[in-house]
Parts: structure tokens; sequence; C-alpha cells
């Protein structure tokens, strides 16, 4: 039986029909076409499928996609784009901090969830918070170098 | 230079697999075998095909009448026969084997149907690890080979016995490498599509070889290639696990045919985990022989190999072939013998990943030189340099035929030395010593074989690569590659290479690869072949274009020069005049300016001896590690690690670094935390993230990179270096592990370094902890 949700995704209002057992992560790719969200388990384990809950990081396979009623969703096609990088995204490119690209939209959620709640973090703080986002290509370097730059470069006052 | 093809990747915009949605797309499910070896007594597909939204519930049965045909391994003697269907006919040979497809609205409904499909088994005893497999009596997978030895194959250089017999020394050791599966983050999927009125089948495959695909398809099929066309999208990773030519992709496209319905299979995690492709497992007898000064006279190995069940379209068998012809790697060891003997077993096939077959020859004959420099009390880097290659000559032809074109060794040892501060190392570990603490180093000294082929054995791994350069009227470039990117960057390197060849910048140019409509053929990526191949076709493509502007630029009287930069005006005068001018162009000058290459190094022929050279060209990689060990919690700690390689041409430094970072995480993976493993009754006991753990940000310091190239003969002076770090890793890994805690007497002799593989070890030797540290170990174990 589908039931109709109502929520806010990347800013403008959306609602689709679903099952109760739509994946918010399904939801989002086969509904609203945003395909920028990735299934990498669907186990909750990988982080690929990580987005911004009112705010918050989560994962979207975890949840479903009635639960995100009335909240807010912030996915990767709210962020930057080709022609204008987020500093992040500009600093992932910087530091080749991606190869396949598949966990990518994840980790640059990440680490601006990161960011904002911490001006200056240290390696190990990224490395903590990176720590749910596998990535099978990089080993983590480029990634870890591109996050520290990123709040680098944002500068104090945050 | 920064990737071009990050701005998408960054913000979403890459198009993976399952990125293709259409109007009307279906999805497809799959029942499959939920035991190790059983036959199918009937399958009840009632009520699984009155589910609202199902399209079709196909068996084997459905498949052969709608036109099907099985794969083979495509084998002669002495390989056992061995041909399958799409589906498992009759009996069901390992868990996840695919027994019945469903075709629904939405996956959500396929797997529904899948939970209503009644499959009877009759349940035949397992059939799990090599041992059991070769047993008097063992239950036979296919009892017609009267064995579960699917081939014995064996091959020796003259003087193996009576150099054992004279050698000073003699070491008779046995070395496990552990069963681990590829894993790229994006599992394995295609989408098939049939137009009836063309009769023509499209297939969207994540998929590392879209040309053999593509053959394999039609062959399966039964379709003429000509009506197959094979994409590969953005891939999120391959590694290898992309790379055999799938029973379920063949099953989407002949479910497209049977169905008419575009339609998806997109695997999910525990299909990934458990009925896609494992690698590694083998174990090694080796018997050495060696003098007083460490060098190794003689070399025997015999290789026990688990191929799993077998289904493979080019058959598991290719990295136990490569196994044994890469037994000497980067050293003079006079004379070689092995046997290789693999065995049919009721778990998932195991074929390619990363490496593919070296990593276990690798770890062998670094263990055998680590323990010559343990029995003769001398440091393990002067057992090295006393078998490494000598400077001349080259090529160096080893005992398995391989001309071996590298560069010097012993001067990248130097360089290892100096950089890694291999003596500093030495000295902190006996002050760590002599403080109680239990510090470590390995050494790896890799030369590895790239751009690979197993002529007349792995079928359709030809050992070419086609580009088409074009340079359009507007003086912008286009390259059509056979290489497929699964996340290396081949945009990026190929357009630079375009770019260096014919004088322009890299932003002029644009790359495409996977898609059989864009080149007559291709052999993918796979076998670190992408940049000496595909490079080499790109650069000889854009060579000869760039004589032939040379040539339209003299006629029109200006100037091109044959390297570096060329004048912006200049070559848009040429190629304007080129396609639209042909009055202009000198006599005999062909008009246009594209150009199909079709490019061999043809160094991989077989030689009037019946041996063959089966790599394209070598890289060598000296890597050292230094490592902490808790011998109470079995903890590994990296300190440190280096590489000196040599990639030959490097293109693009920060893209080999990162390939040299990624395999490093993985060569991580693989010895500490990684394994796929099987209960007794053959049911896999990985099935998630969560019970296979591949290495976090947590748990992957830097590798420091230095390079010192050798230009090879190839075109480009290219030499690939994808694999490298993987192959060296587990052996130095190994090696630093068993170093830190040789005060103890351990002595380690498999792959695993995980915690309790590391306890048991330390155990074995009598040695034992304060019990403190072991109540922290036992609380370790249960987190994990």
């Amino acid at each position: 039986m589908s039931r109709p949700v109502r929520l806010t995704v990347n800013g403008a209002p959306a609602s689709f029909d679903v099952e109760d057992r739509t994946t918010l992560l399904d939801a989002l790719r086969d509904e609203l076409g945003l395909t920028g969200t990735h299934a990498g388990c669907e186990q909750g384990a990988c982080g690929a499928c990580s987005v911004l809950l009112d705010g918050e990081i989560v994962r979207s396979c975890l949840l479903l996609a009635v639960q995100a009623g009335g909240r807010t969703v912030t996915t990767i096609e709210a962020v930057g784009s080709p022609g204008r990088l987020h500093p992040v995204q500009e600093a992932l490119r910087r530091h080749h901090g991606l190869q396949c690209g598949y966990c990518t939209p994840g980790v640059v959620l990440t680490a601006i969830d990161l960011l904002e709640r911490v001006a200056d973090p240290d390696e190990e703080e990224v490395r903590e918070a990176l720590a749910g986002n596998l990535c099978r290509c990089t080993g983590y370097a480029g990634l870890v170098d591109a996050v520290l730059a990123a709040a680098r470069d944002a500068g104090p006052g945050r | 230079m920064p990737r071009t093809e990050d701005a998408r990747l960054l913000t979403g915009l890459g198009r993976y697999l399952a990125d293709h949605d259409v109007a009307g797309l279906h999805h497809v499910a799959f029942a499959r075998s939920t035991l190790a070896h059983a036959d199918i007594a009937g399958i009840d597909v009632a009520a699984a095909a009155t589910l609202d939204g199902v399209v079709a519930v196909v068996t084997a049965a459905d498949l052969r009448a709608a036109g099907a045909r099985p794969l083979s391994h495509r084998l002669a003697p002495p390989y056992q026969p061995l041909s399958w269907e799409l589906l498992a006919v009759d009996r069901v040979r390992h868990v996840g084997e695919p027994v019945v497809a469903v075709v629904a609205a939405s996956r959500a409904v396929a797997e529904d149907a899948v939970e209503l499909l009644d499959i009877d088994y009759r349940e035949l005893p397992p059939v799990v690890g090599p041992a059991a497999a070769m047993a008097p009596g063992a239950p036979l997978l296919y009892p017609e080979w009267g064995t579960n030895e699917f081939v014995h194959l064996e091959g020796s250089t003259a003087g193996v016995e009576e150099a054992l017999a004279a050698a000073p020394h003699r070491l008779q050791e046995s070395f496990e490498s552990h069963r681990v599966i590829g894993l790229p983050l994006e599992a394995h999927g295609a989408q098939g599509s049939w137009d009836p009125a063309r009769g023509q089948l499209t297939l969207i495959s994540s998929a590392q070889q879209p040309h053999q695909l593509r053959s394999v398809v039609a062959e399966a099929c039964g379709l003429r290639e000509a009506a197959v066309r094979v994409i590969s999208p953005d891939m999120g990773g391959g590694f290898g696990n992309k790379q055999h030519f799938t029973r379920e992709e063949c099953l989407v496209g002949m479910l497209a045919i049977m169905t008419g319905r575009p339609l998806r299979w997109s695997a999910d995690r525990t299909e990934a985990l458990t009925a896609s492709v494992h690698s590694r497992p083998q174990v090694h007898h080796v018997d050495a022989g060696f003098d007083d000064r460490g060098r190794v006279v003689a070399l025997r190995v015999a290789v026990t190999s688990d191929l799993g069940h077998p289904v493979l379209y080019f058959s598991g068998i290719g990295p136990s072939l490569v196994t044994v012809g890469a037994l000497s790697g980067g050293y003079a060891f006079p004379e070689v013998g092995w046997s290789l003997s693999a065995v049919a077993t009721t778990t998932c096939p195991v074929g390619a990943y990363r490496g593919f077959g070296q990593p276990q020859a690798h770890l062998s004959t670094e263990r055998v030189l680590d323990r010559i420099a343990q029995r003769l009390g001398v440091d393990p880097l002067d057992v090295r340099r006393a078998n490494l290659l000598p400077a001349e000559p080259r090529p160096w032809r080893t005992y398995s035929g391989g001309l071996v074109d590298c560069g010097d060794l012993h001067a990248m040892v130097d360089t290892l030395v100096a950089e890694f501060g291999y003596h500093e190392w030495r000295h902190r570990q006996a002050e760590a010593r002599s403080a109680g603490r239990h510090l470590g180093v390995g050494l790896s000294t890799l030369v590895q074989g790239t751009a690979p082929n197993q002529h007349d054995t792995a079928a359709r791994f030809g050992s070419l690569e086609t580009a088409m350069v074009t340079v359009l009227p507007d003086a912008t470039v286009t390259v059509a590659v056979g290489t497929k990117s699964q996340g290396q960057g081949h945009e990026t390197v190929f357009a630079q290479i375009a770019a260096d060849a014919l004088g322009v910048g890299p932003e002029a140019v644009t790359v495409a690869d996977g898609d059989t409509g864009r080149l007559p053929y291709g052999q993918g990526t796979w076998g670190s072949r992408s940049t000496v191949m595909g490079g080499g076709a790109v650069v000889t493509a854009c060579r000869r274009l760039r004589a032939r502007m040379a040539a339209i630029a003299a006629h029109l009287g200006l100037t091109l020069p044959e390297e570096g930069p060329v004048d912006a005006d200049v070559l848009a005068a040429v190629a304007a005049t080129a396609w639209w001018v042909q009055h202009r162009l000198p006599p005999g000058v062909e008009p246009g300016l594209s150009t199909t290459v079709t490019y061999t190094p043809g160094r991989t022929n077989p030689s009037a001896d019946g041996l063959q050279n089966h790599d394209e060209t070598y890289s060598s990689h000296m890597t050292a590690v230094a490592v902490e060990v808790d011998p109470a919690t079995g903890s590994v700690t990296v300190l440190d690690a280096l590489c000196v390689s040599d990639c030959g041409v490097v293109v693009n430094p920060t893209l080999v670094e990162g390939q040299h970072q990624g395999a490093f995480a993985q060569g991580l993976g693989n010895v500490l935390w990684e394994e796929v493993r099987y209960s007794p009754d053959g049911q896999p006991l990985c099935a998630t993230l969560l019970d296979y753990t591949i290495p976090s940000s947590l748990d992957v310091p830097r590798l420091r990179v230095v390079h010192q190239p050798t230009p090879s003969a190839t075109a480009g002076g290219f030499r690939g270096v994808g694999e490298a770090g993987l192959i060296a890793l587990p052996a130095a890994m190994v090696g630093a592990v068993e170093d830190a805690l040789s005060p103890l007497g351990v002595r380690l002799n498999s792959t695993r370094l995980h915690p309790p593989a590391i306890r048991a070890a330390v155990r074995a030797t009598g040695w034992r902890p304060d019990p403190a540290a072991w109540a922290a170990a036992g609380l370790e174990d249960r987190r994990r």
C-alpha cells in the first residue's frame, strides 16, 4: 500500500507516494531522480547513501521514506555544481580525494557536516568523522588532505 | 593536473549503472542456491508467476527453449571439460548459484516473487577447501571427471632436482594466501534493452571489458556480435571483480529479448559478497636450496589452488597460471620448478582481483628470502641484493619464458634504503626491543609483469589496444579508447598523453571509453595494462596525425614542429583545410584528421621452446614497511611505509600516487581484516560489510611514494602501476610482523595477520602475556 509523503528536498517542496517499506534512498533516487545518492551496501555500513536530514548526516538506506515526511533533506545535488564547486568539493578535486567517485557524494556531505560542527579539525578528527564512509579506491590519504585543506582555507571564524 | 572526470563525480552527476532509468524499466532478481551442493528435484513457480507486477519467471528450461546457449571455459585438455547454462540445471554447486530469474515492475516485487518460489533441493555433501576436495572418497562436483582436480600441470628448468640435491642448505615450508574479494563499492549489474525491429540488443554493464563482454553475450544469446552493443558507464570500482563475463550479464540480455522490456539487474551487497568472484586461495609447498651467501640455487613450488565452483567464462584458472609463471619475480633464481593442482570446491567461483595470481607467488619468494636470512643470521636486505637480477642483460629471460625489461633493481634498493631510512629503522627496532616492544621491518622487492595476456589459454584476451584520435574542424580533439576506466582517471591520463603528443592543451581533448559502438574492438582494463596499451595506442595515433598535420602545414606554407606545442592558428588552419578544403592538401595525404590505431608492443608471442613471455613490459616497486605488534592482543600498527616505484614514464604523478595509496589500503585490508570465510557445510559467513570488514579512514596510514622511472620500450615508455601495491604489501606485511615477533620465535606462514591469527601464532611459541592484556584482547574480539 502506498501513502503520500511531503517533505523539503534541496530547498524545494517535494512529494511522492511510496510503499511503507520504501527506503529514503530508493525514494530519492526513484521518485525524485536524485541519483547522486548511491546504494553501496543497503546495510548501513558503507556511508555511500549519506544525506543530511534536518541538517544531520544520516544513512538514507536505513531510513524509510515515510520517516522523512515533513522534514528537510539535503542531497549532493544541492552542493555545488560542475562549474562552481563547493570548497570541500574543490579540495577533494585538488587533493585527488576521489577515484571512482561512488563514495564521494557521501564523503562530501559528511565532510561538510564535520566542518559545520568543528571549525578547525585536526587529522584525527577528520579521520574519525570519515570513518563511516568506506572508500575502496583512494586509501583515504587524498581524502583526509582535502578535508584538512578545506577547513584551513575556510579560515578562522567559520 | 586535477582530473577532468572529477567535476561530475563530485556533484552527484556521475552516471553509474543504476542511474540509467528509462520508460518502462523492469527489474530482475535471482533465486540463488541456498545450499552448497544439492540436486534440484523440482521448481514450483506458480505463486511467484501470479504475483501482481511479475512479468516473467524464468528457469534454465525456459532459457533453453528461448535459444540461450551454454557458456564454457573454452579450455582444451588437460583441463577438465566444463560448460554451464546461464541458470543451474538439475544441480547446484555453490551457495549463490543462480537458479531462477524473475522479471517484475519493481525490484521489491521481483524480490517478493523470489521469496514465493518453491525450489525443492536434495542436499548433497559439500566440498569446502582443497584438502576436502582431494581426500579419498570425496564427493565429486562433476562425477564425469572422476576427481575434483580441474587440472594438474607441471613445469621445470632442466636442473632443479640436481641443484636442490647439491644445495648447501635446504628450506621446506608451506605458505598460504587466504580467500578475499575485490569488493568494488558499486556492486556489479547490467541493464538490457532489445530493439526487435533492428534486432539489436543494448547492454549497459558495469564491466571492465565491454568488447569481450559483447563477444560472450552475443554467443550466449545466439546473436551476431554486430547485433549487440555493450556500454560500460561510469564505474564504481572494478578491481578485477567486474572482469569476468558473468552468467547474470548474459541473463539480462536473454531476459530483455524474451520479455521485450528494458530491464536491470543491480546486485545487492550480499549477492556481491557471496555470489560474484572471490580471489587468492592458494597453498604453496616450497622447497628451496641456497648457498652460504643466501643465493637461491633452486626453487620448487607445489601450488594447490582452490578454484571454487569454476564456472567463470575465462576460467578461474587464470590467476593460478600467472602464479606458477611468476615465482622468480625480480630474482635471478637459476633453477625453478613448479606444479599446479587446481581444485574445484562447492564455494563461490574464484577469479580475478587486482594482482591476479602475482601476490601469491610474491608471498612465497619473499618469505623464502626472509627465511634464508633467518637461517643464515644475515640482513634480509642483503639476501635480496644477493638474488636480485643483475643490471644486465635486458631482457632477462625467466624460467617461464618471461622477458623482463625492468630497470636497475639494485639502484632502486639503494634508494629504498636511503629514503625509508632502513638502517635507522633497524636501530629503532633494537632500541624498542631492549624496551620490551616489538617493532619489525618487512621488505618487498617486486618486479611485476604488466599488460599481460594468456594467448591460447584464457580465450579472447588479446594483447592489443585500439584508439581513435580525431582533430575536429575547430581544432578540438576526441579520443576513443578500448580500455575502460573504473575510477583510475583515464579521461585525464589519455587527454594528457594525446595533448602532449599533438602539441595542444589537455583541455582541448575529450576522452571516451567503454562503448563498443565507438571502436571496432578493445581489450578493456585489467592487468595494469591501460596506460601501457591504451596509452601506446593513443600516442601512436597522435604521432600519425601529427605527421599528417605537419605535411599539411608545410604545404600551406606554415610551420608545425615535430615536437612541442603547436601554434593555435596553425592548427586551426590545418584542421579546417584537412576537413573542408581537400584541393589544398599535399598530394598523397589522406584527407581529414582522424585515425584509428590498433597497437601491440608485440613482445608476448610464444617462442620456439614453447614458453611465452606473458607480459608486454615489467614495472618494479621496492617497498618497506615498519610495524609495531602487540603480542598480547595481536594488534598491528603500521609505523611507516615507503615504495620506490618504477612504472616507466609517469604521465600524471598524482594519479600514480593515487594508485599506490589505494592498492596499499587494499593490501592492508587483505592481511589485517579481510577474509571470506565459509562454514564447514559450505555456507558463506561473510554476507555484509559488517562481517567482511574493509579498511576505513581510521585504519590506513599514508604510504610514501618515490618515483625512479625507467622508460620502457613500448610506445610512450609506460610500464603500468595499478596492481603493484597490492602484490607487494601482503608479503611485506607478513615479513614485518614476523620480524617484529621474531624474538618470541613466531613464524607466520599465511597472509592472515588478523589479531586472532597473530595471537594463535604467539601462543604456539609458548609465550604467555600478561593476563590484563588478554582481558583487553577478549574485549577487542567481541567488538569485532
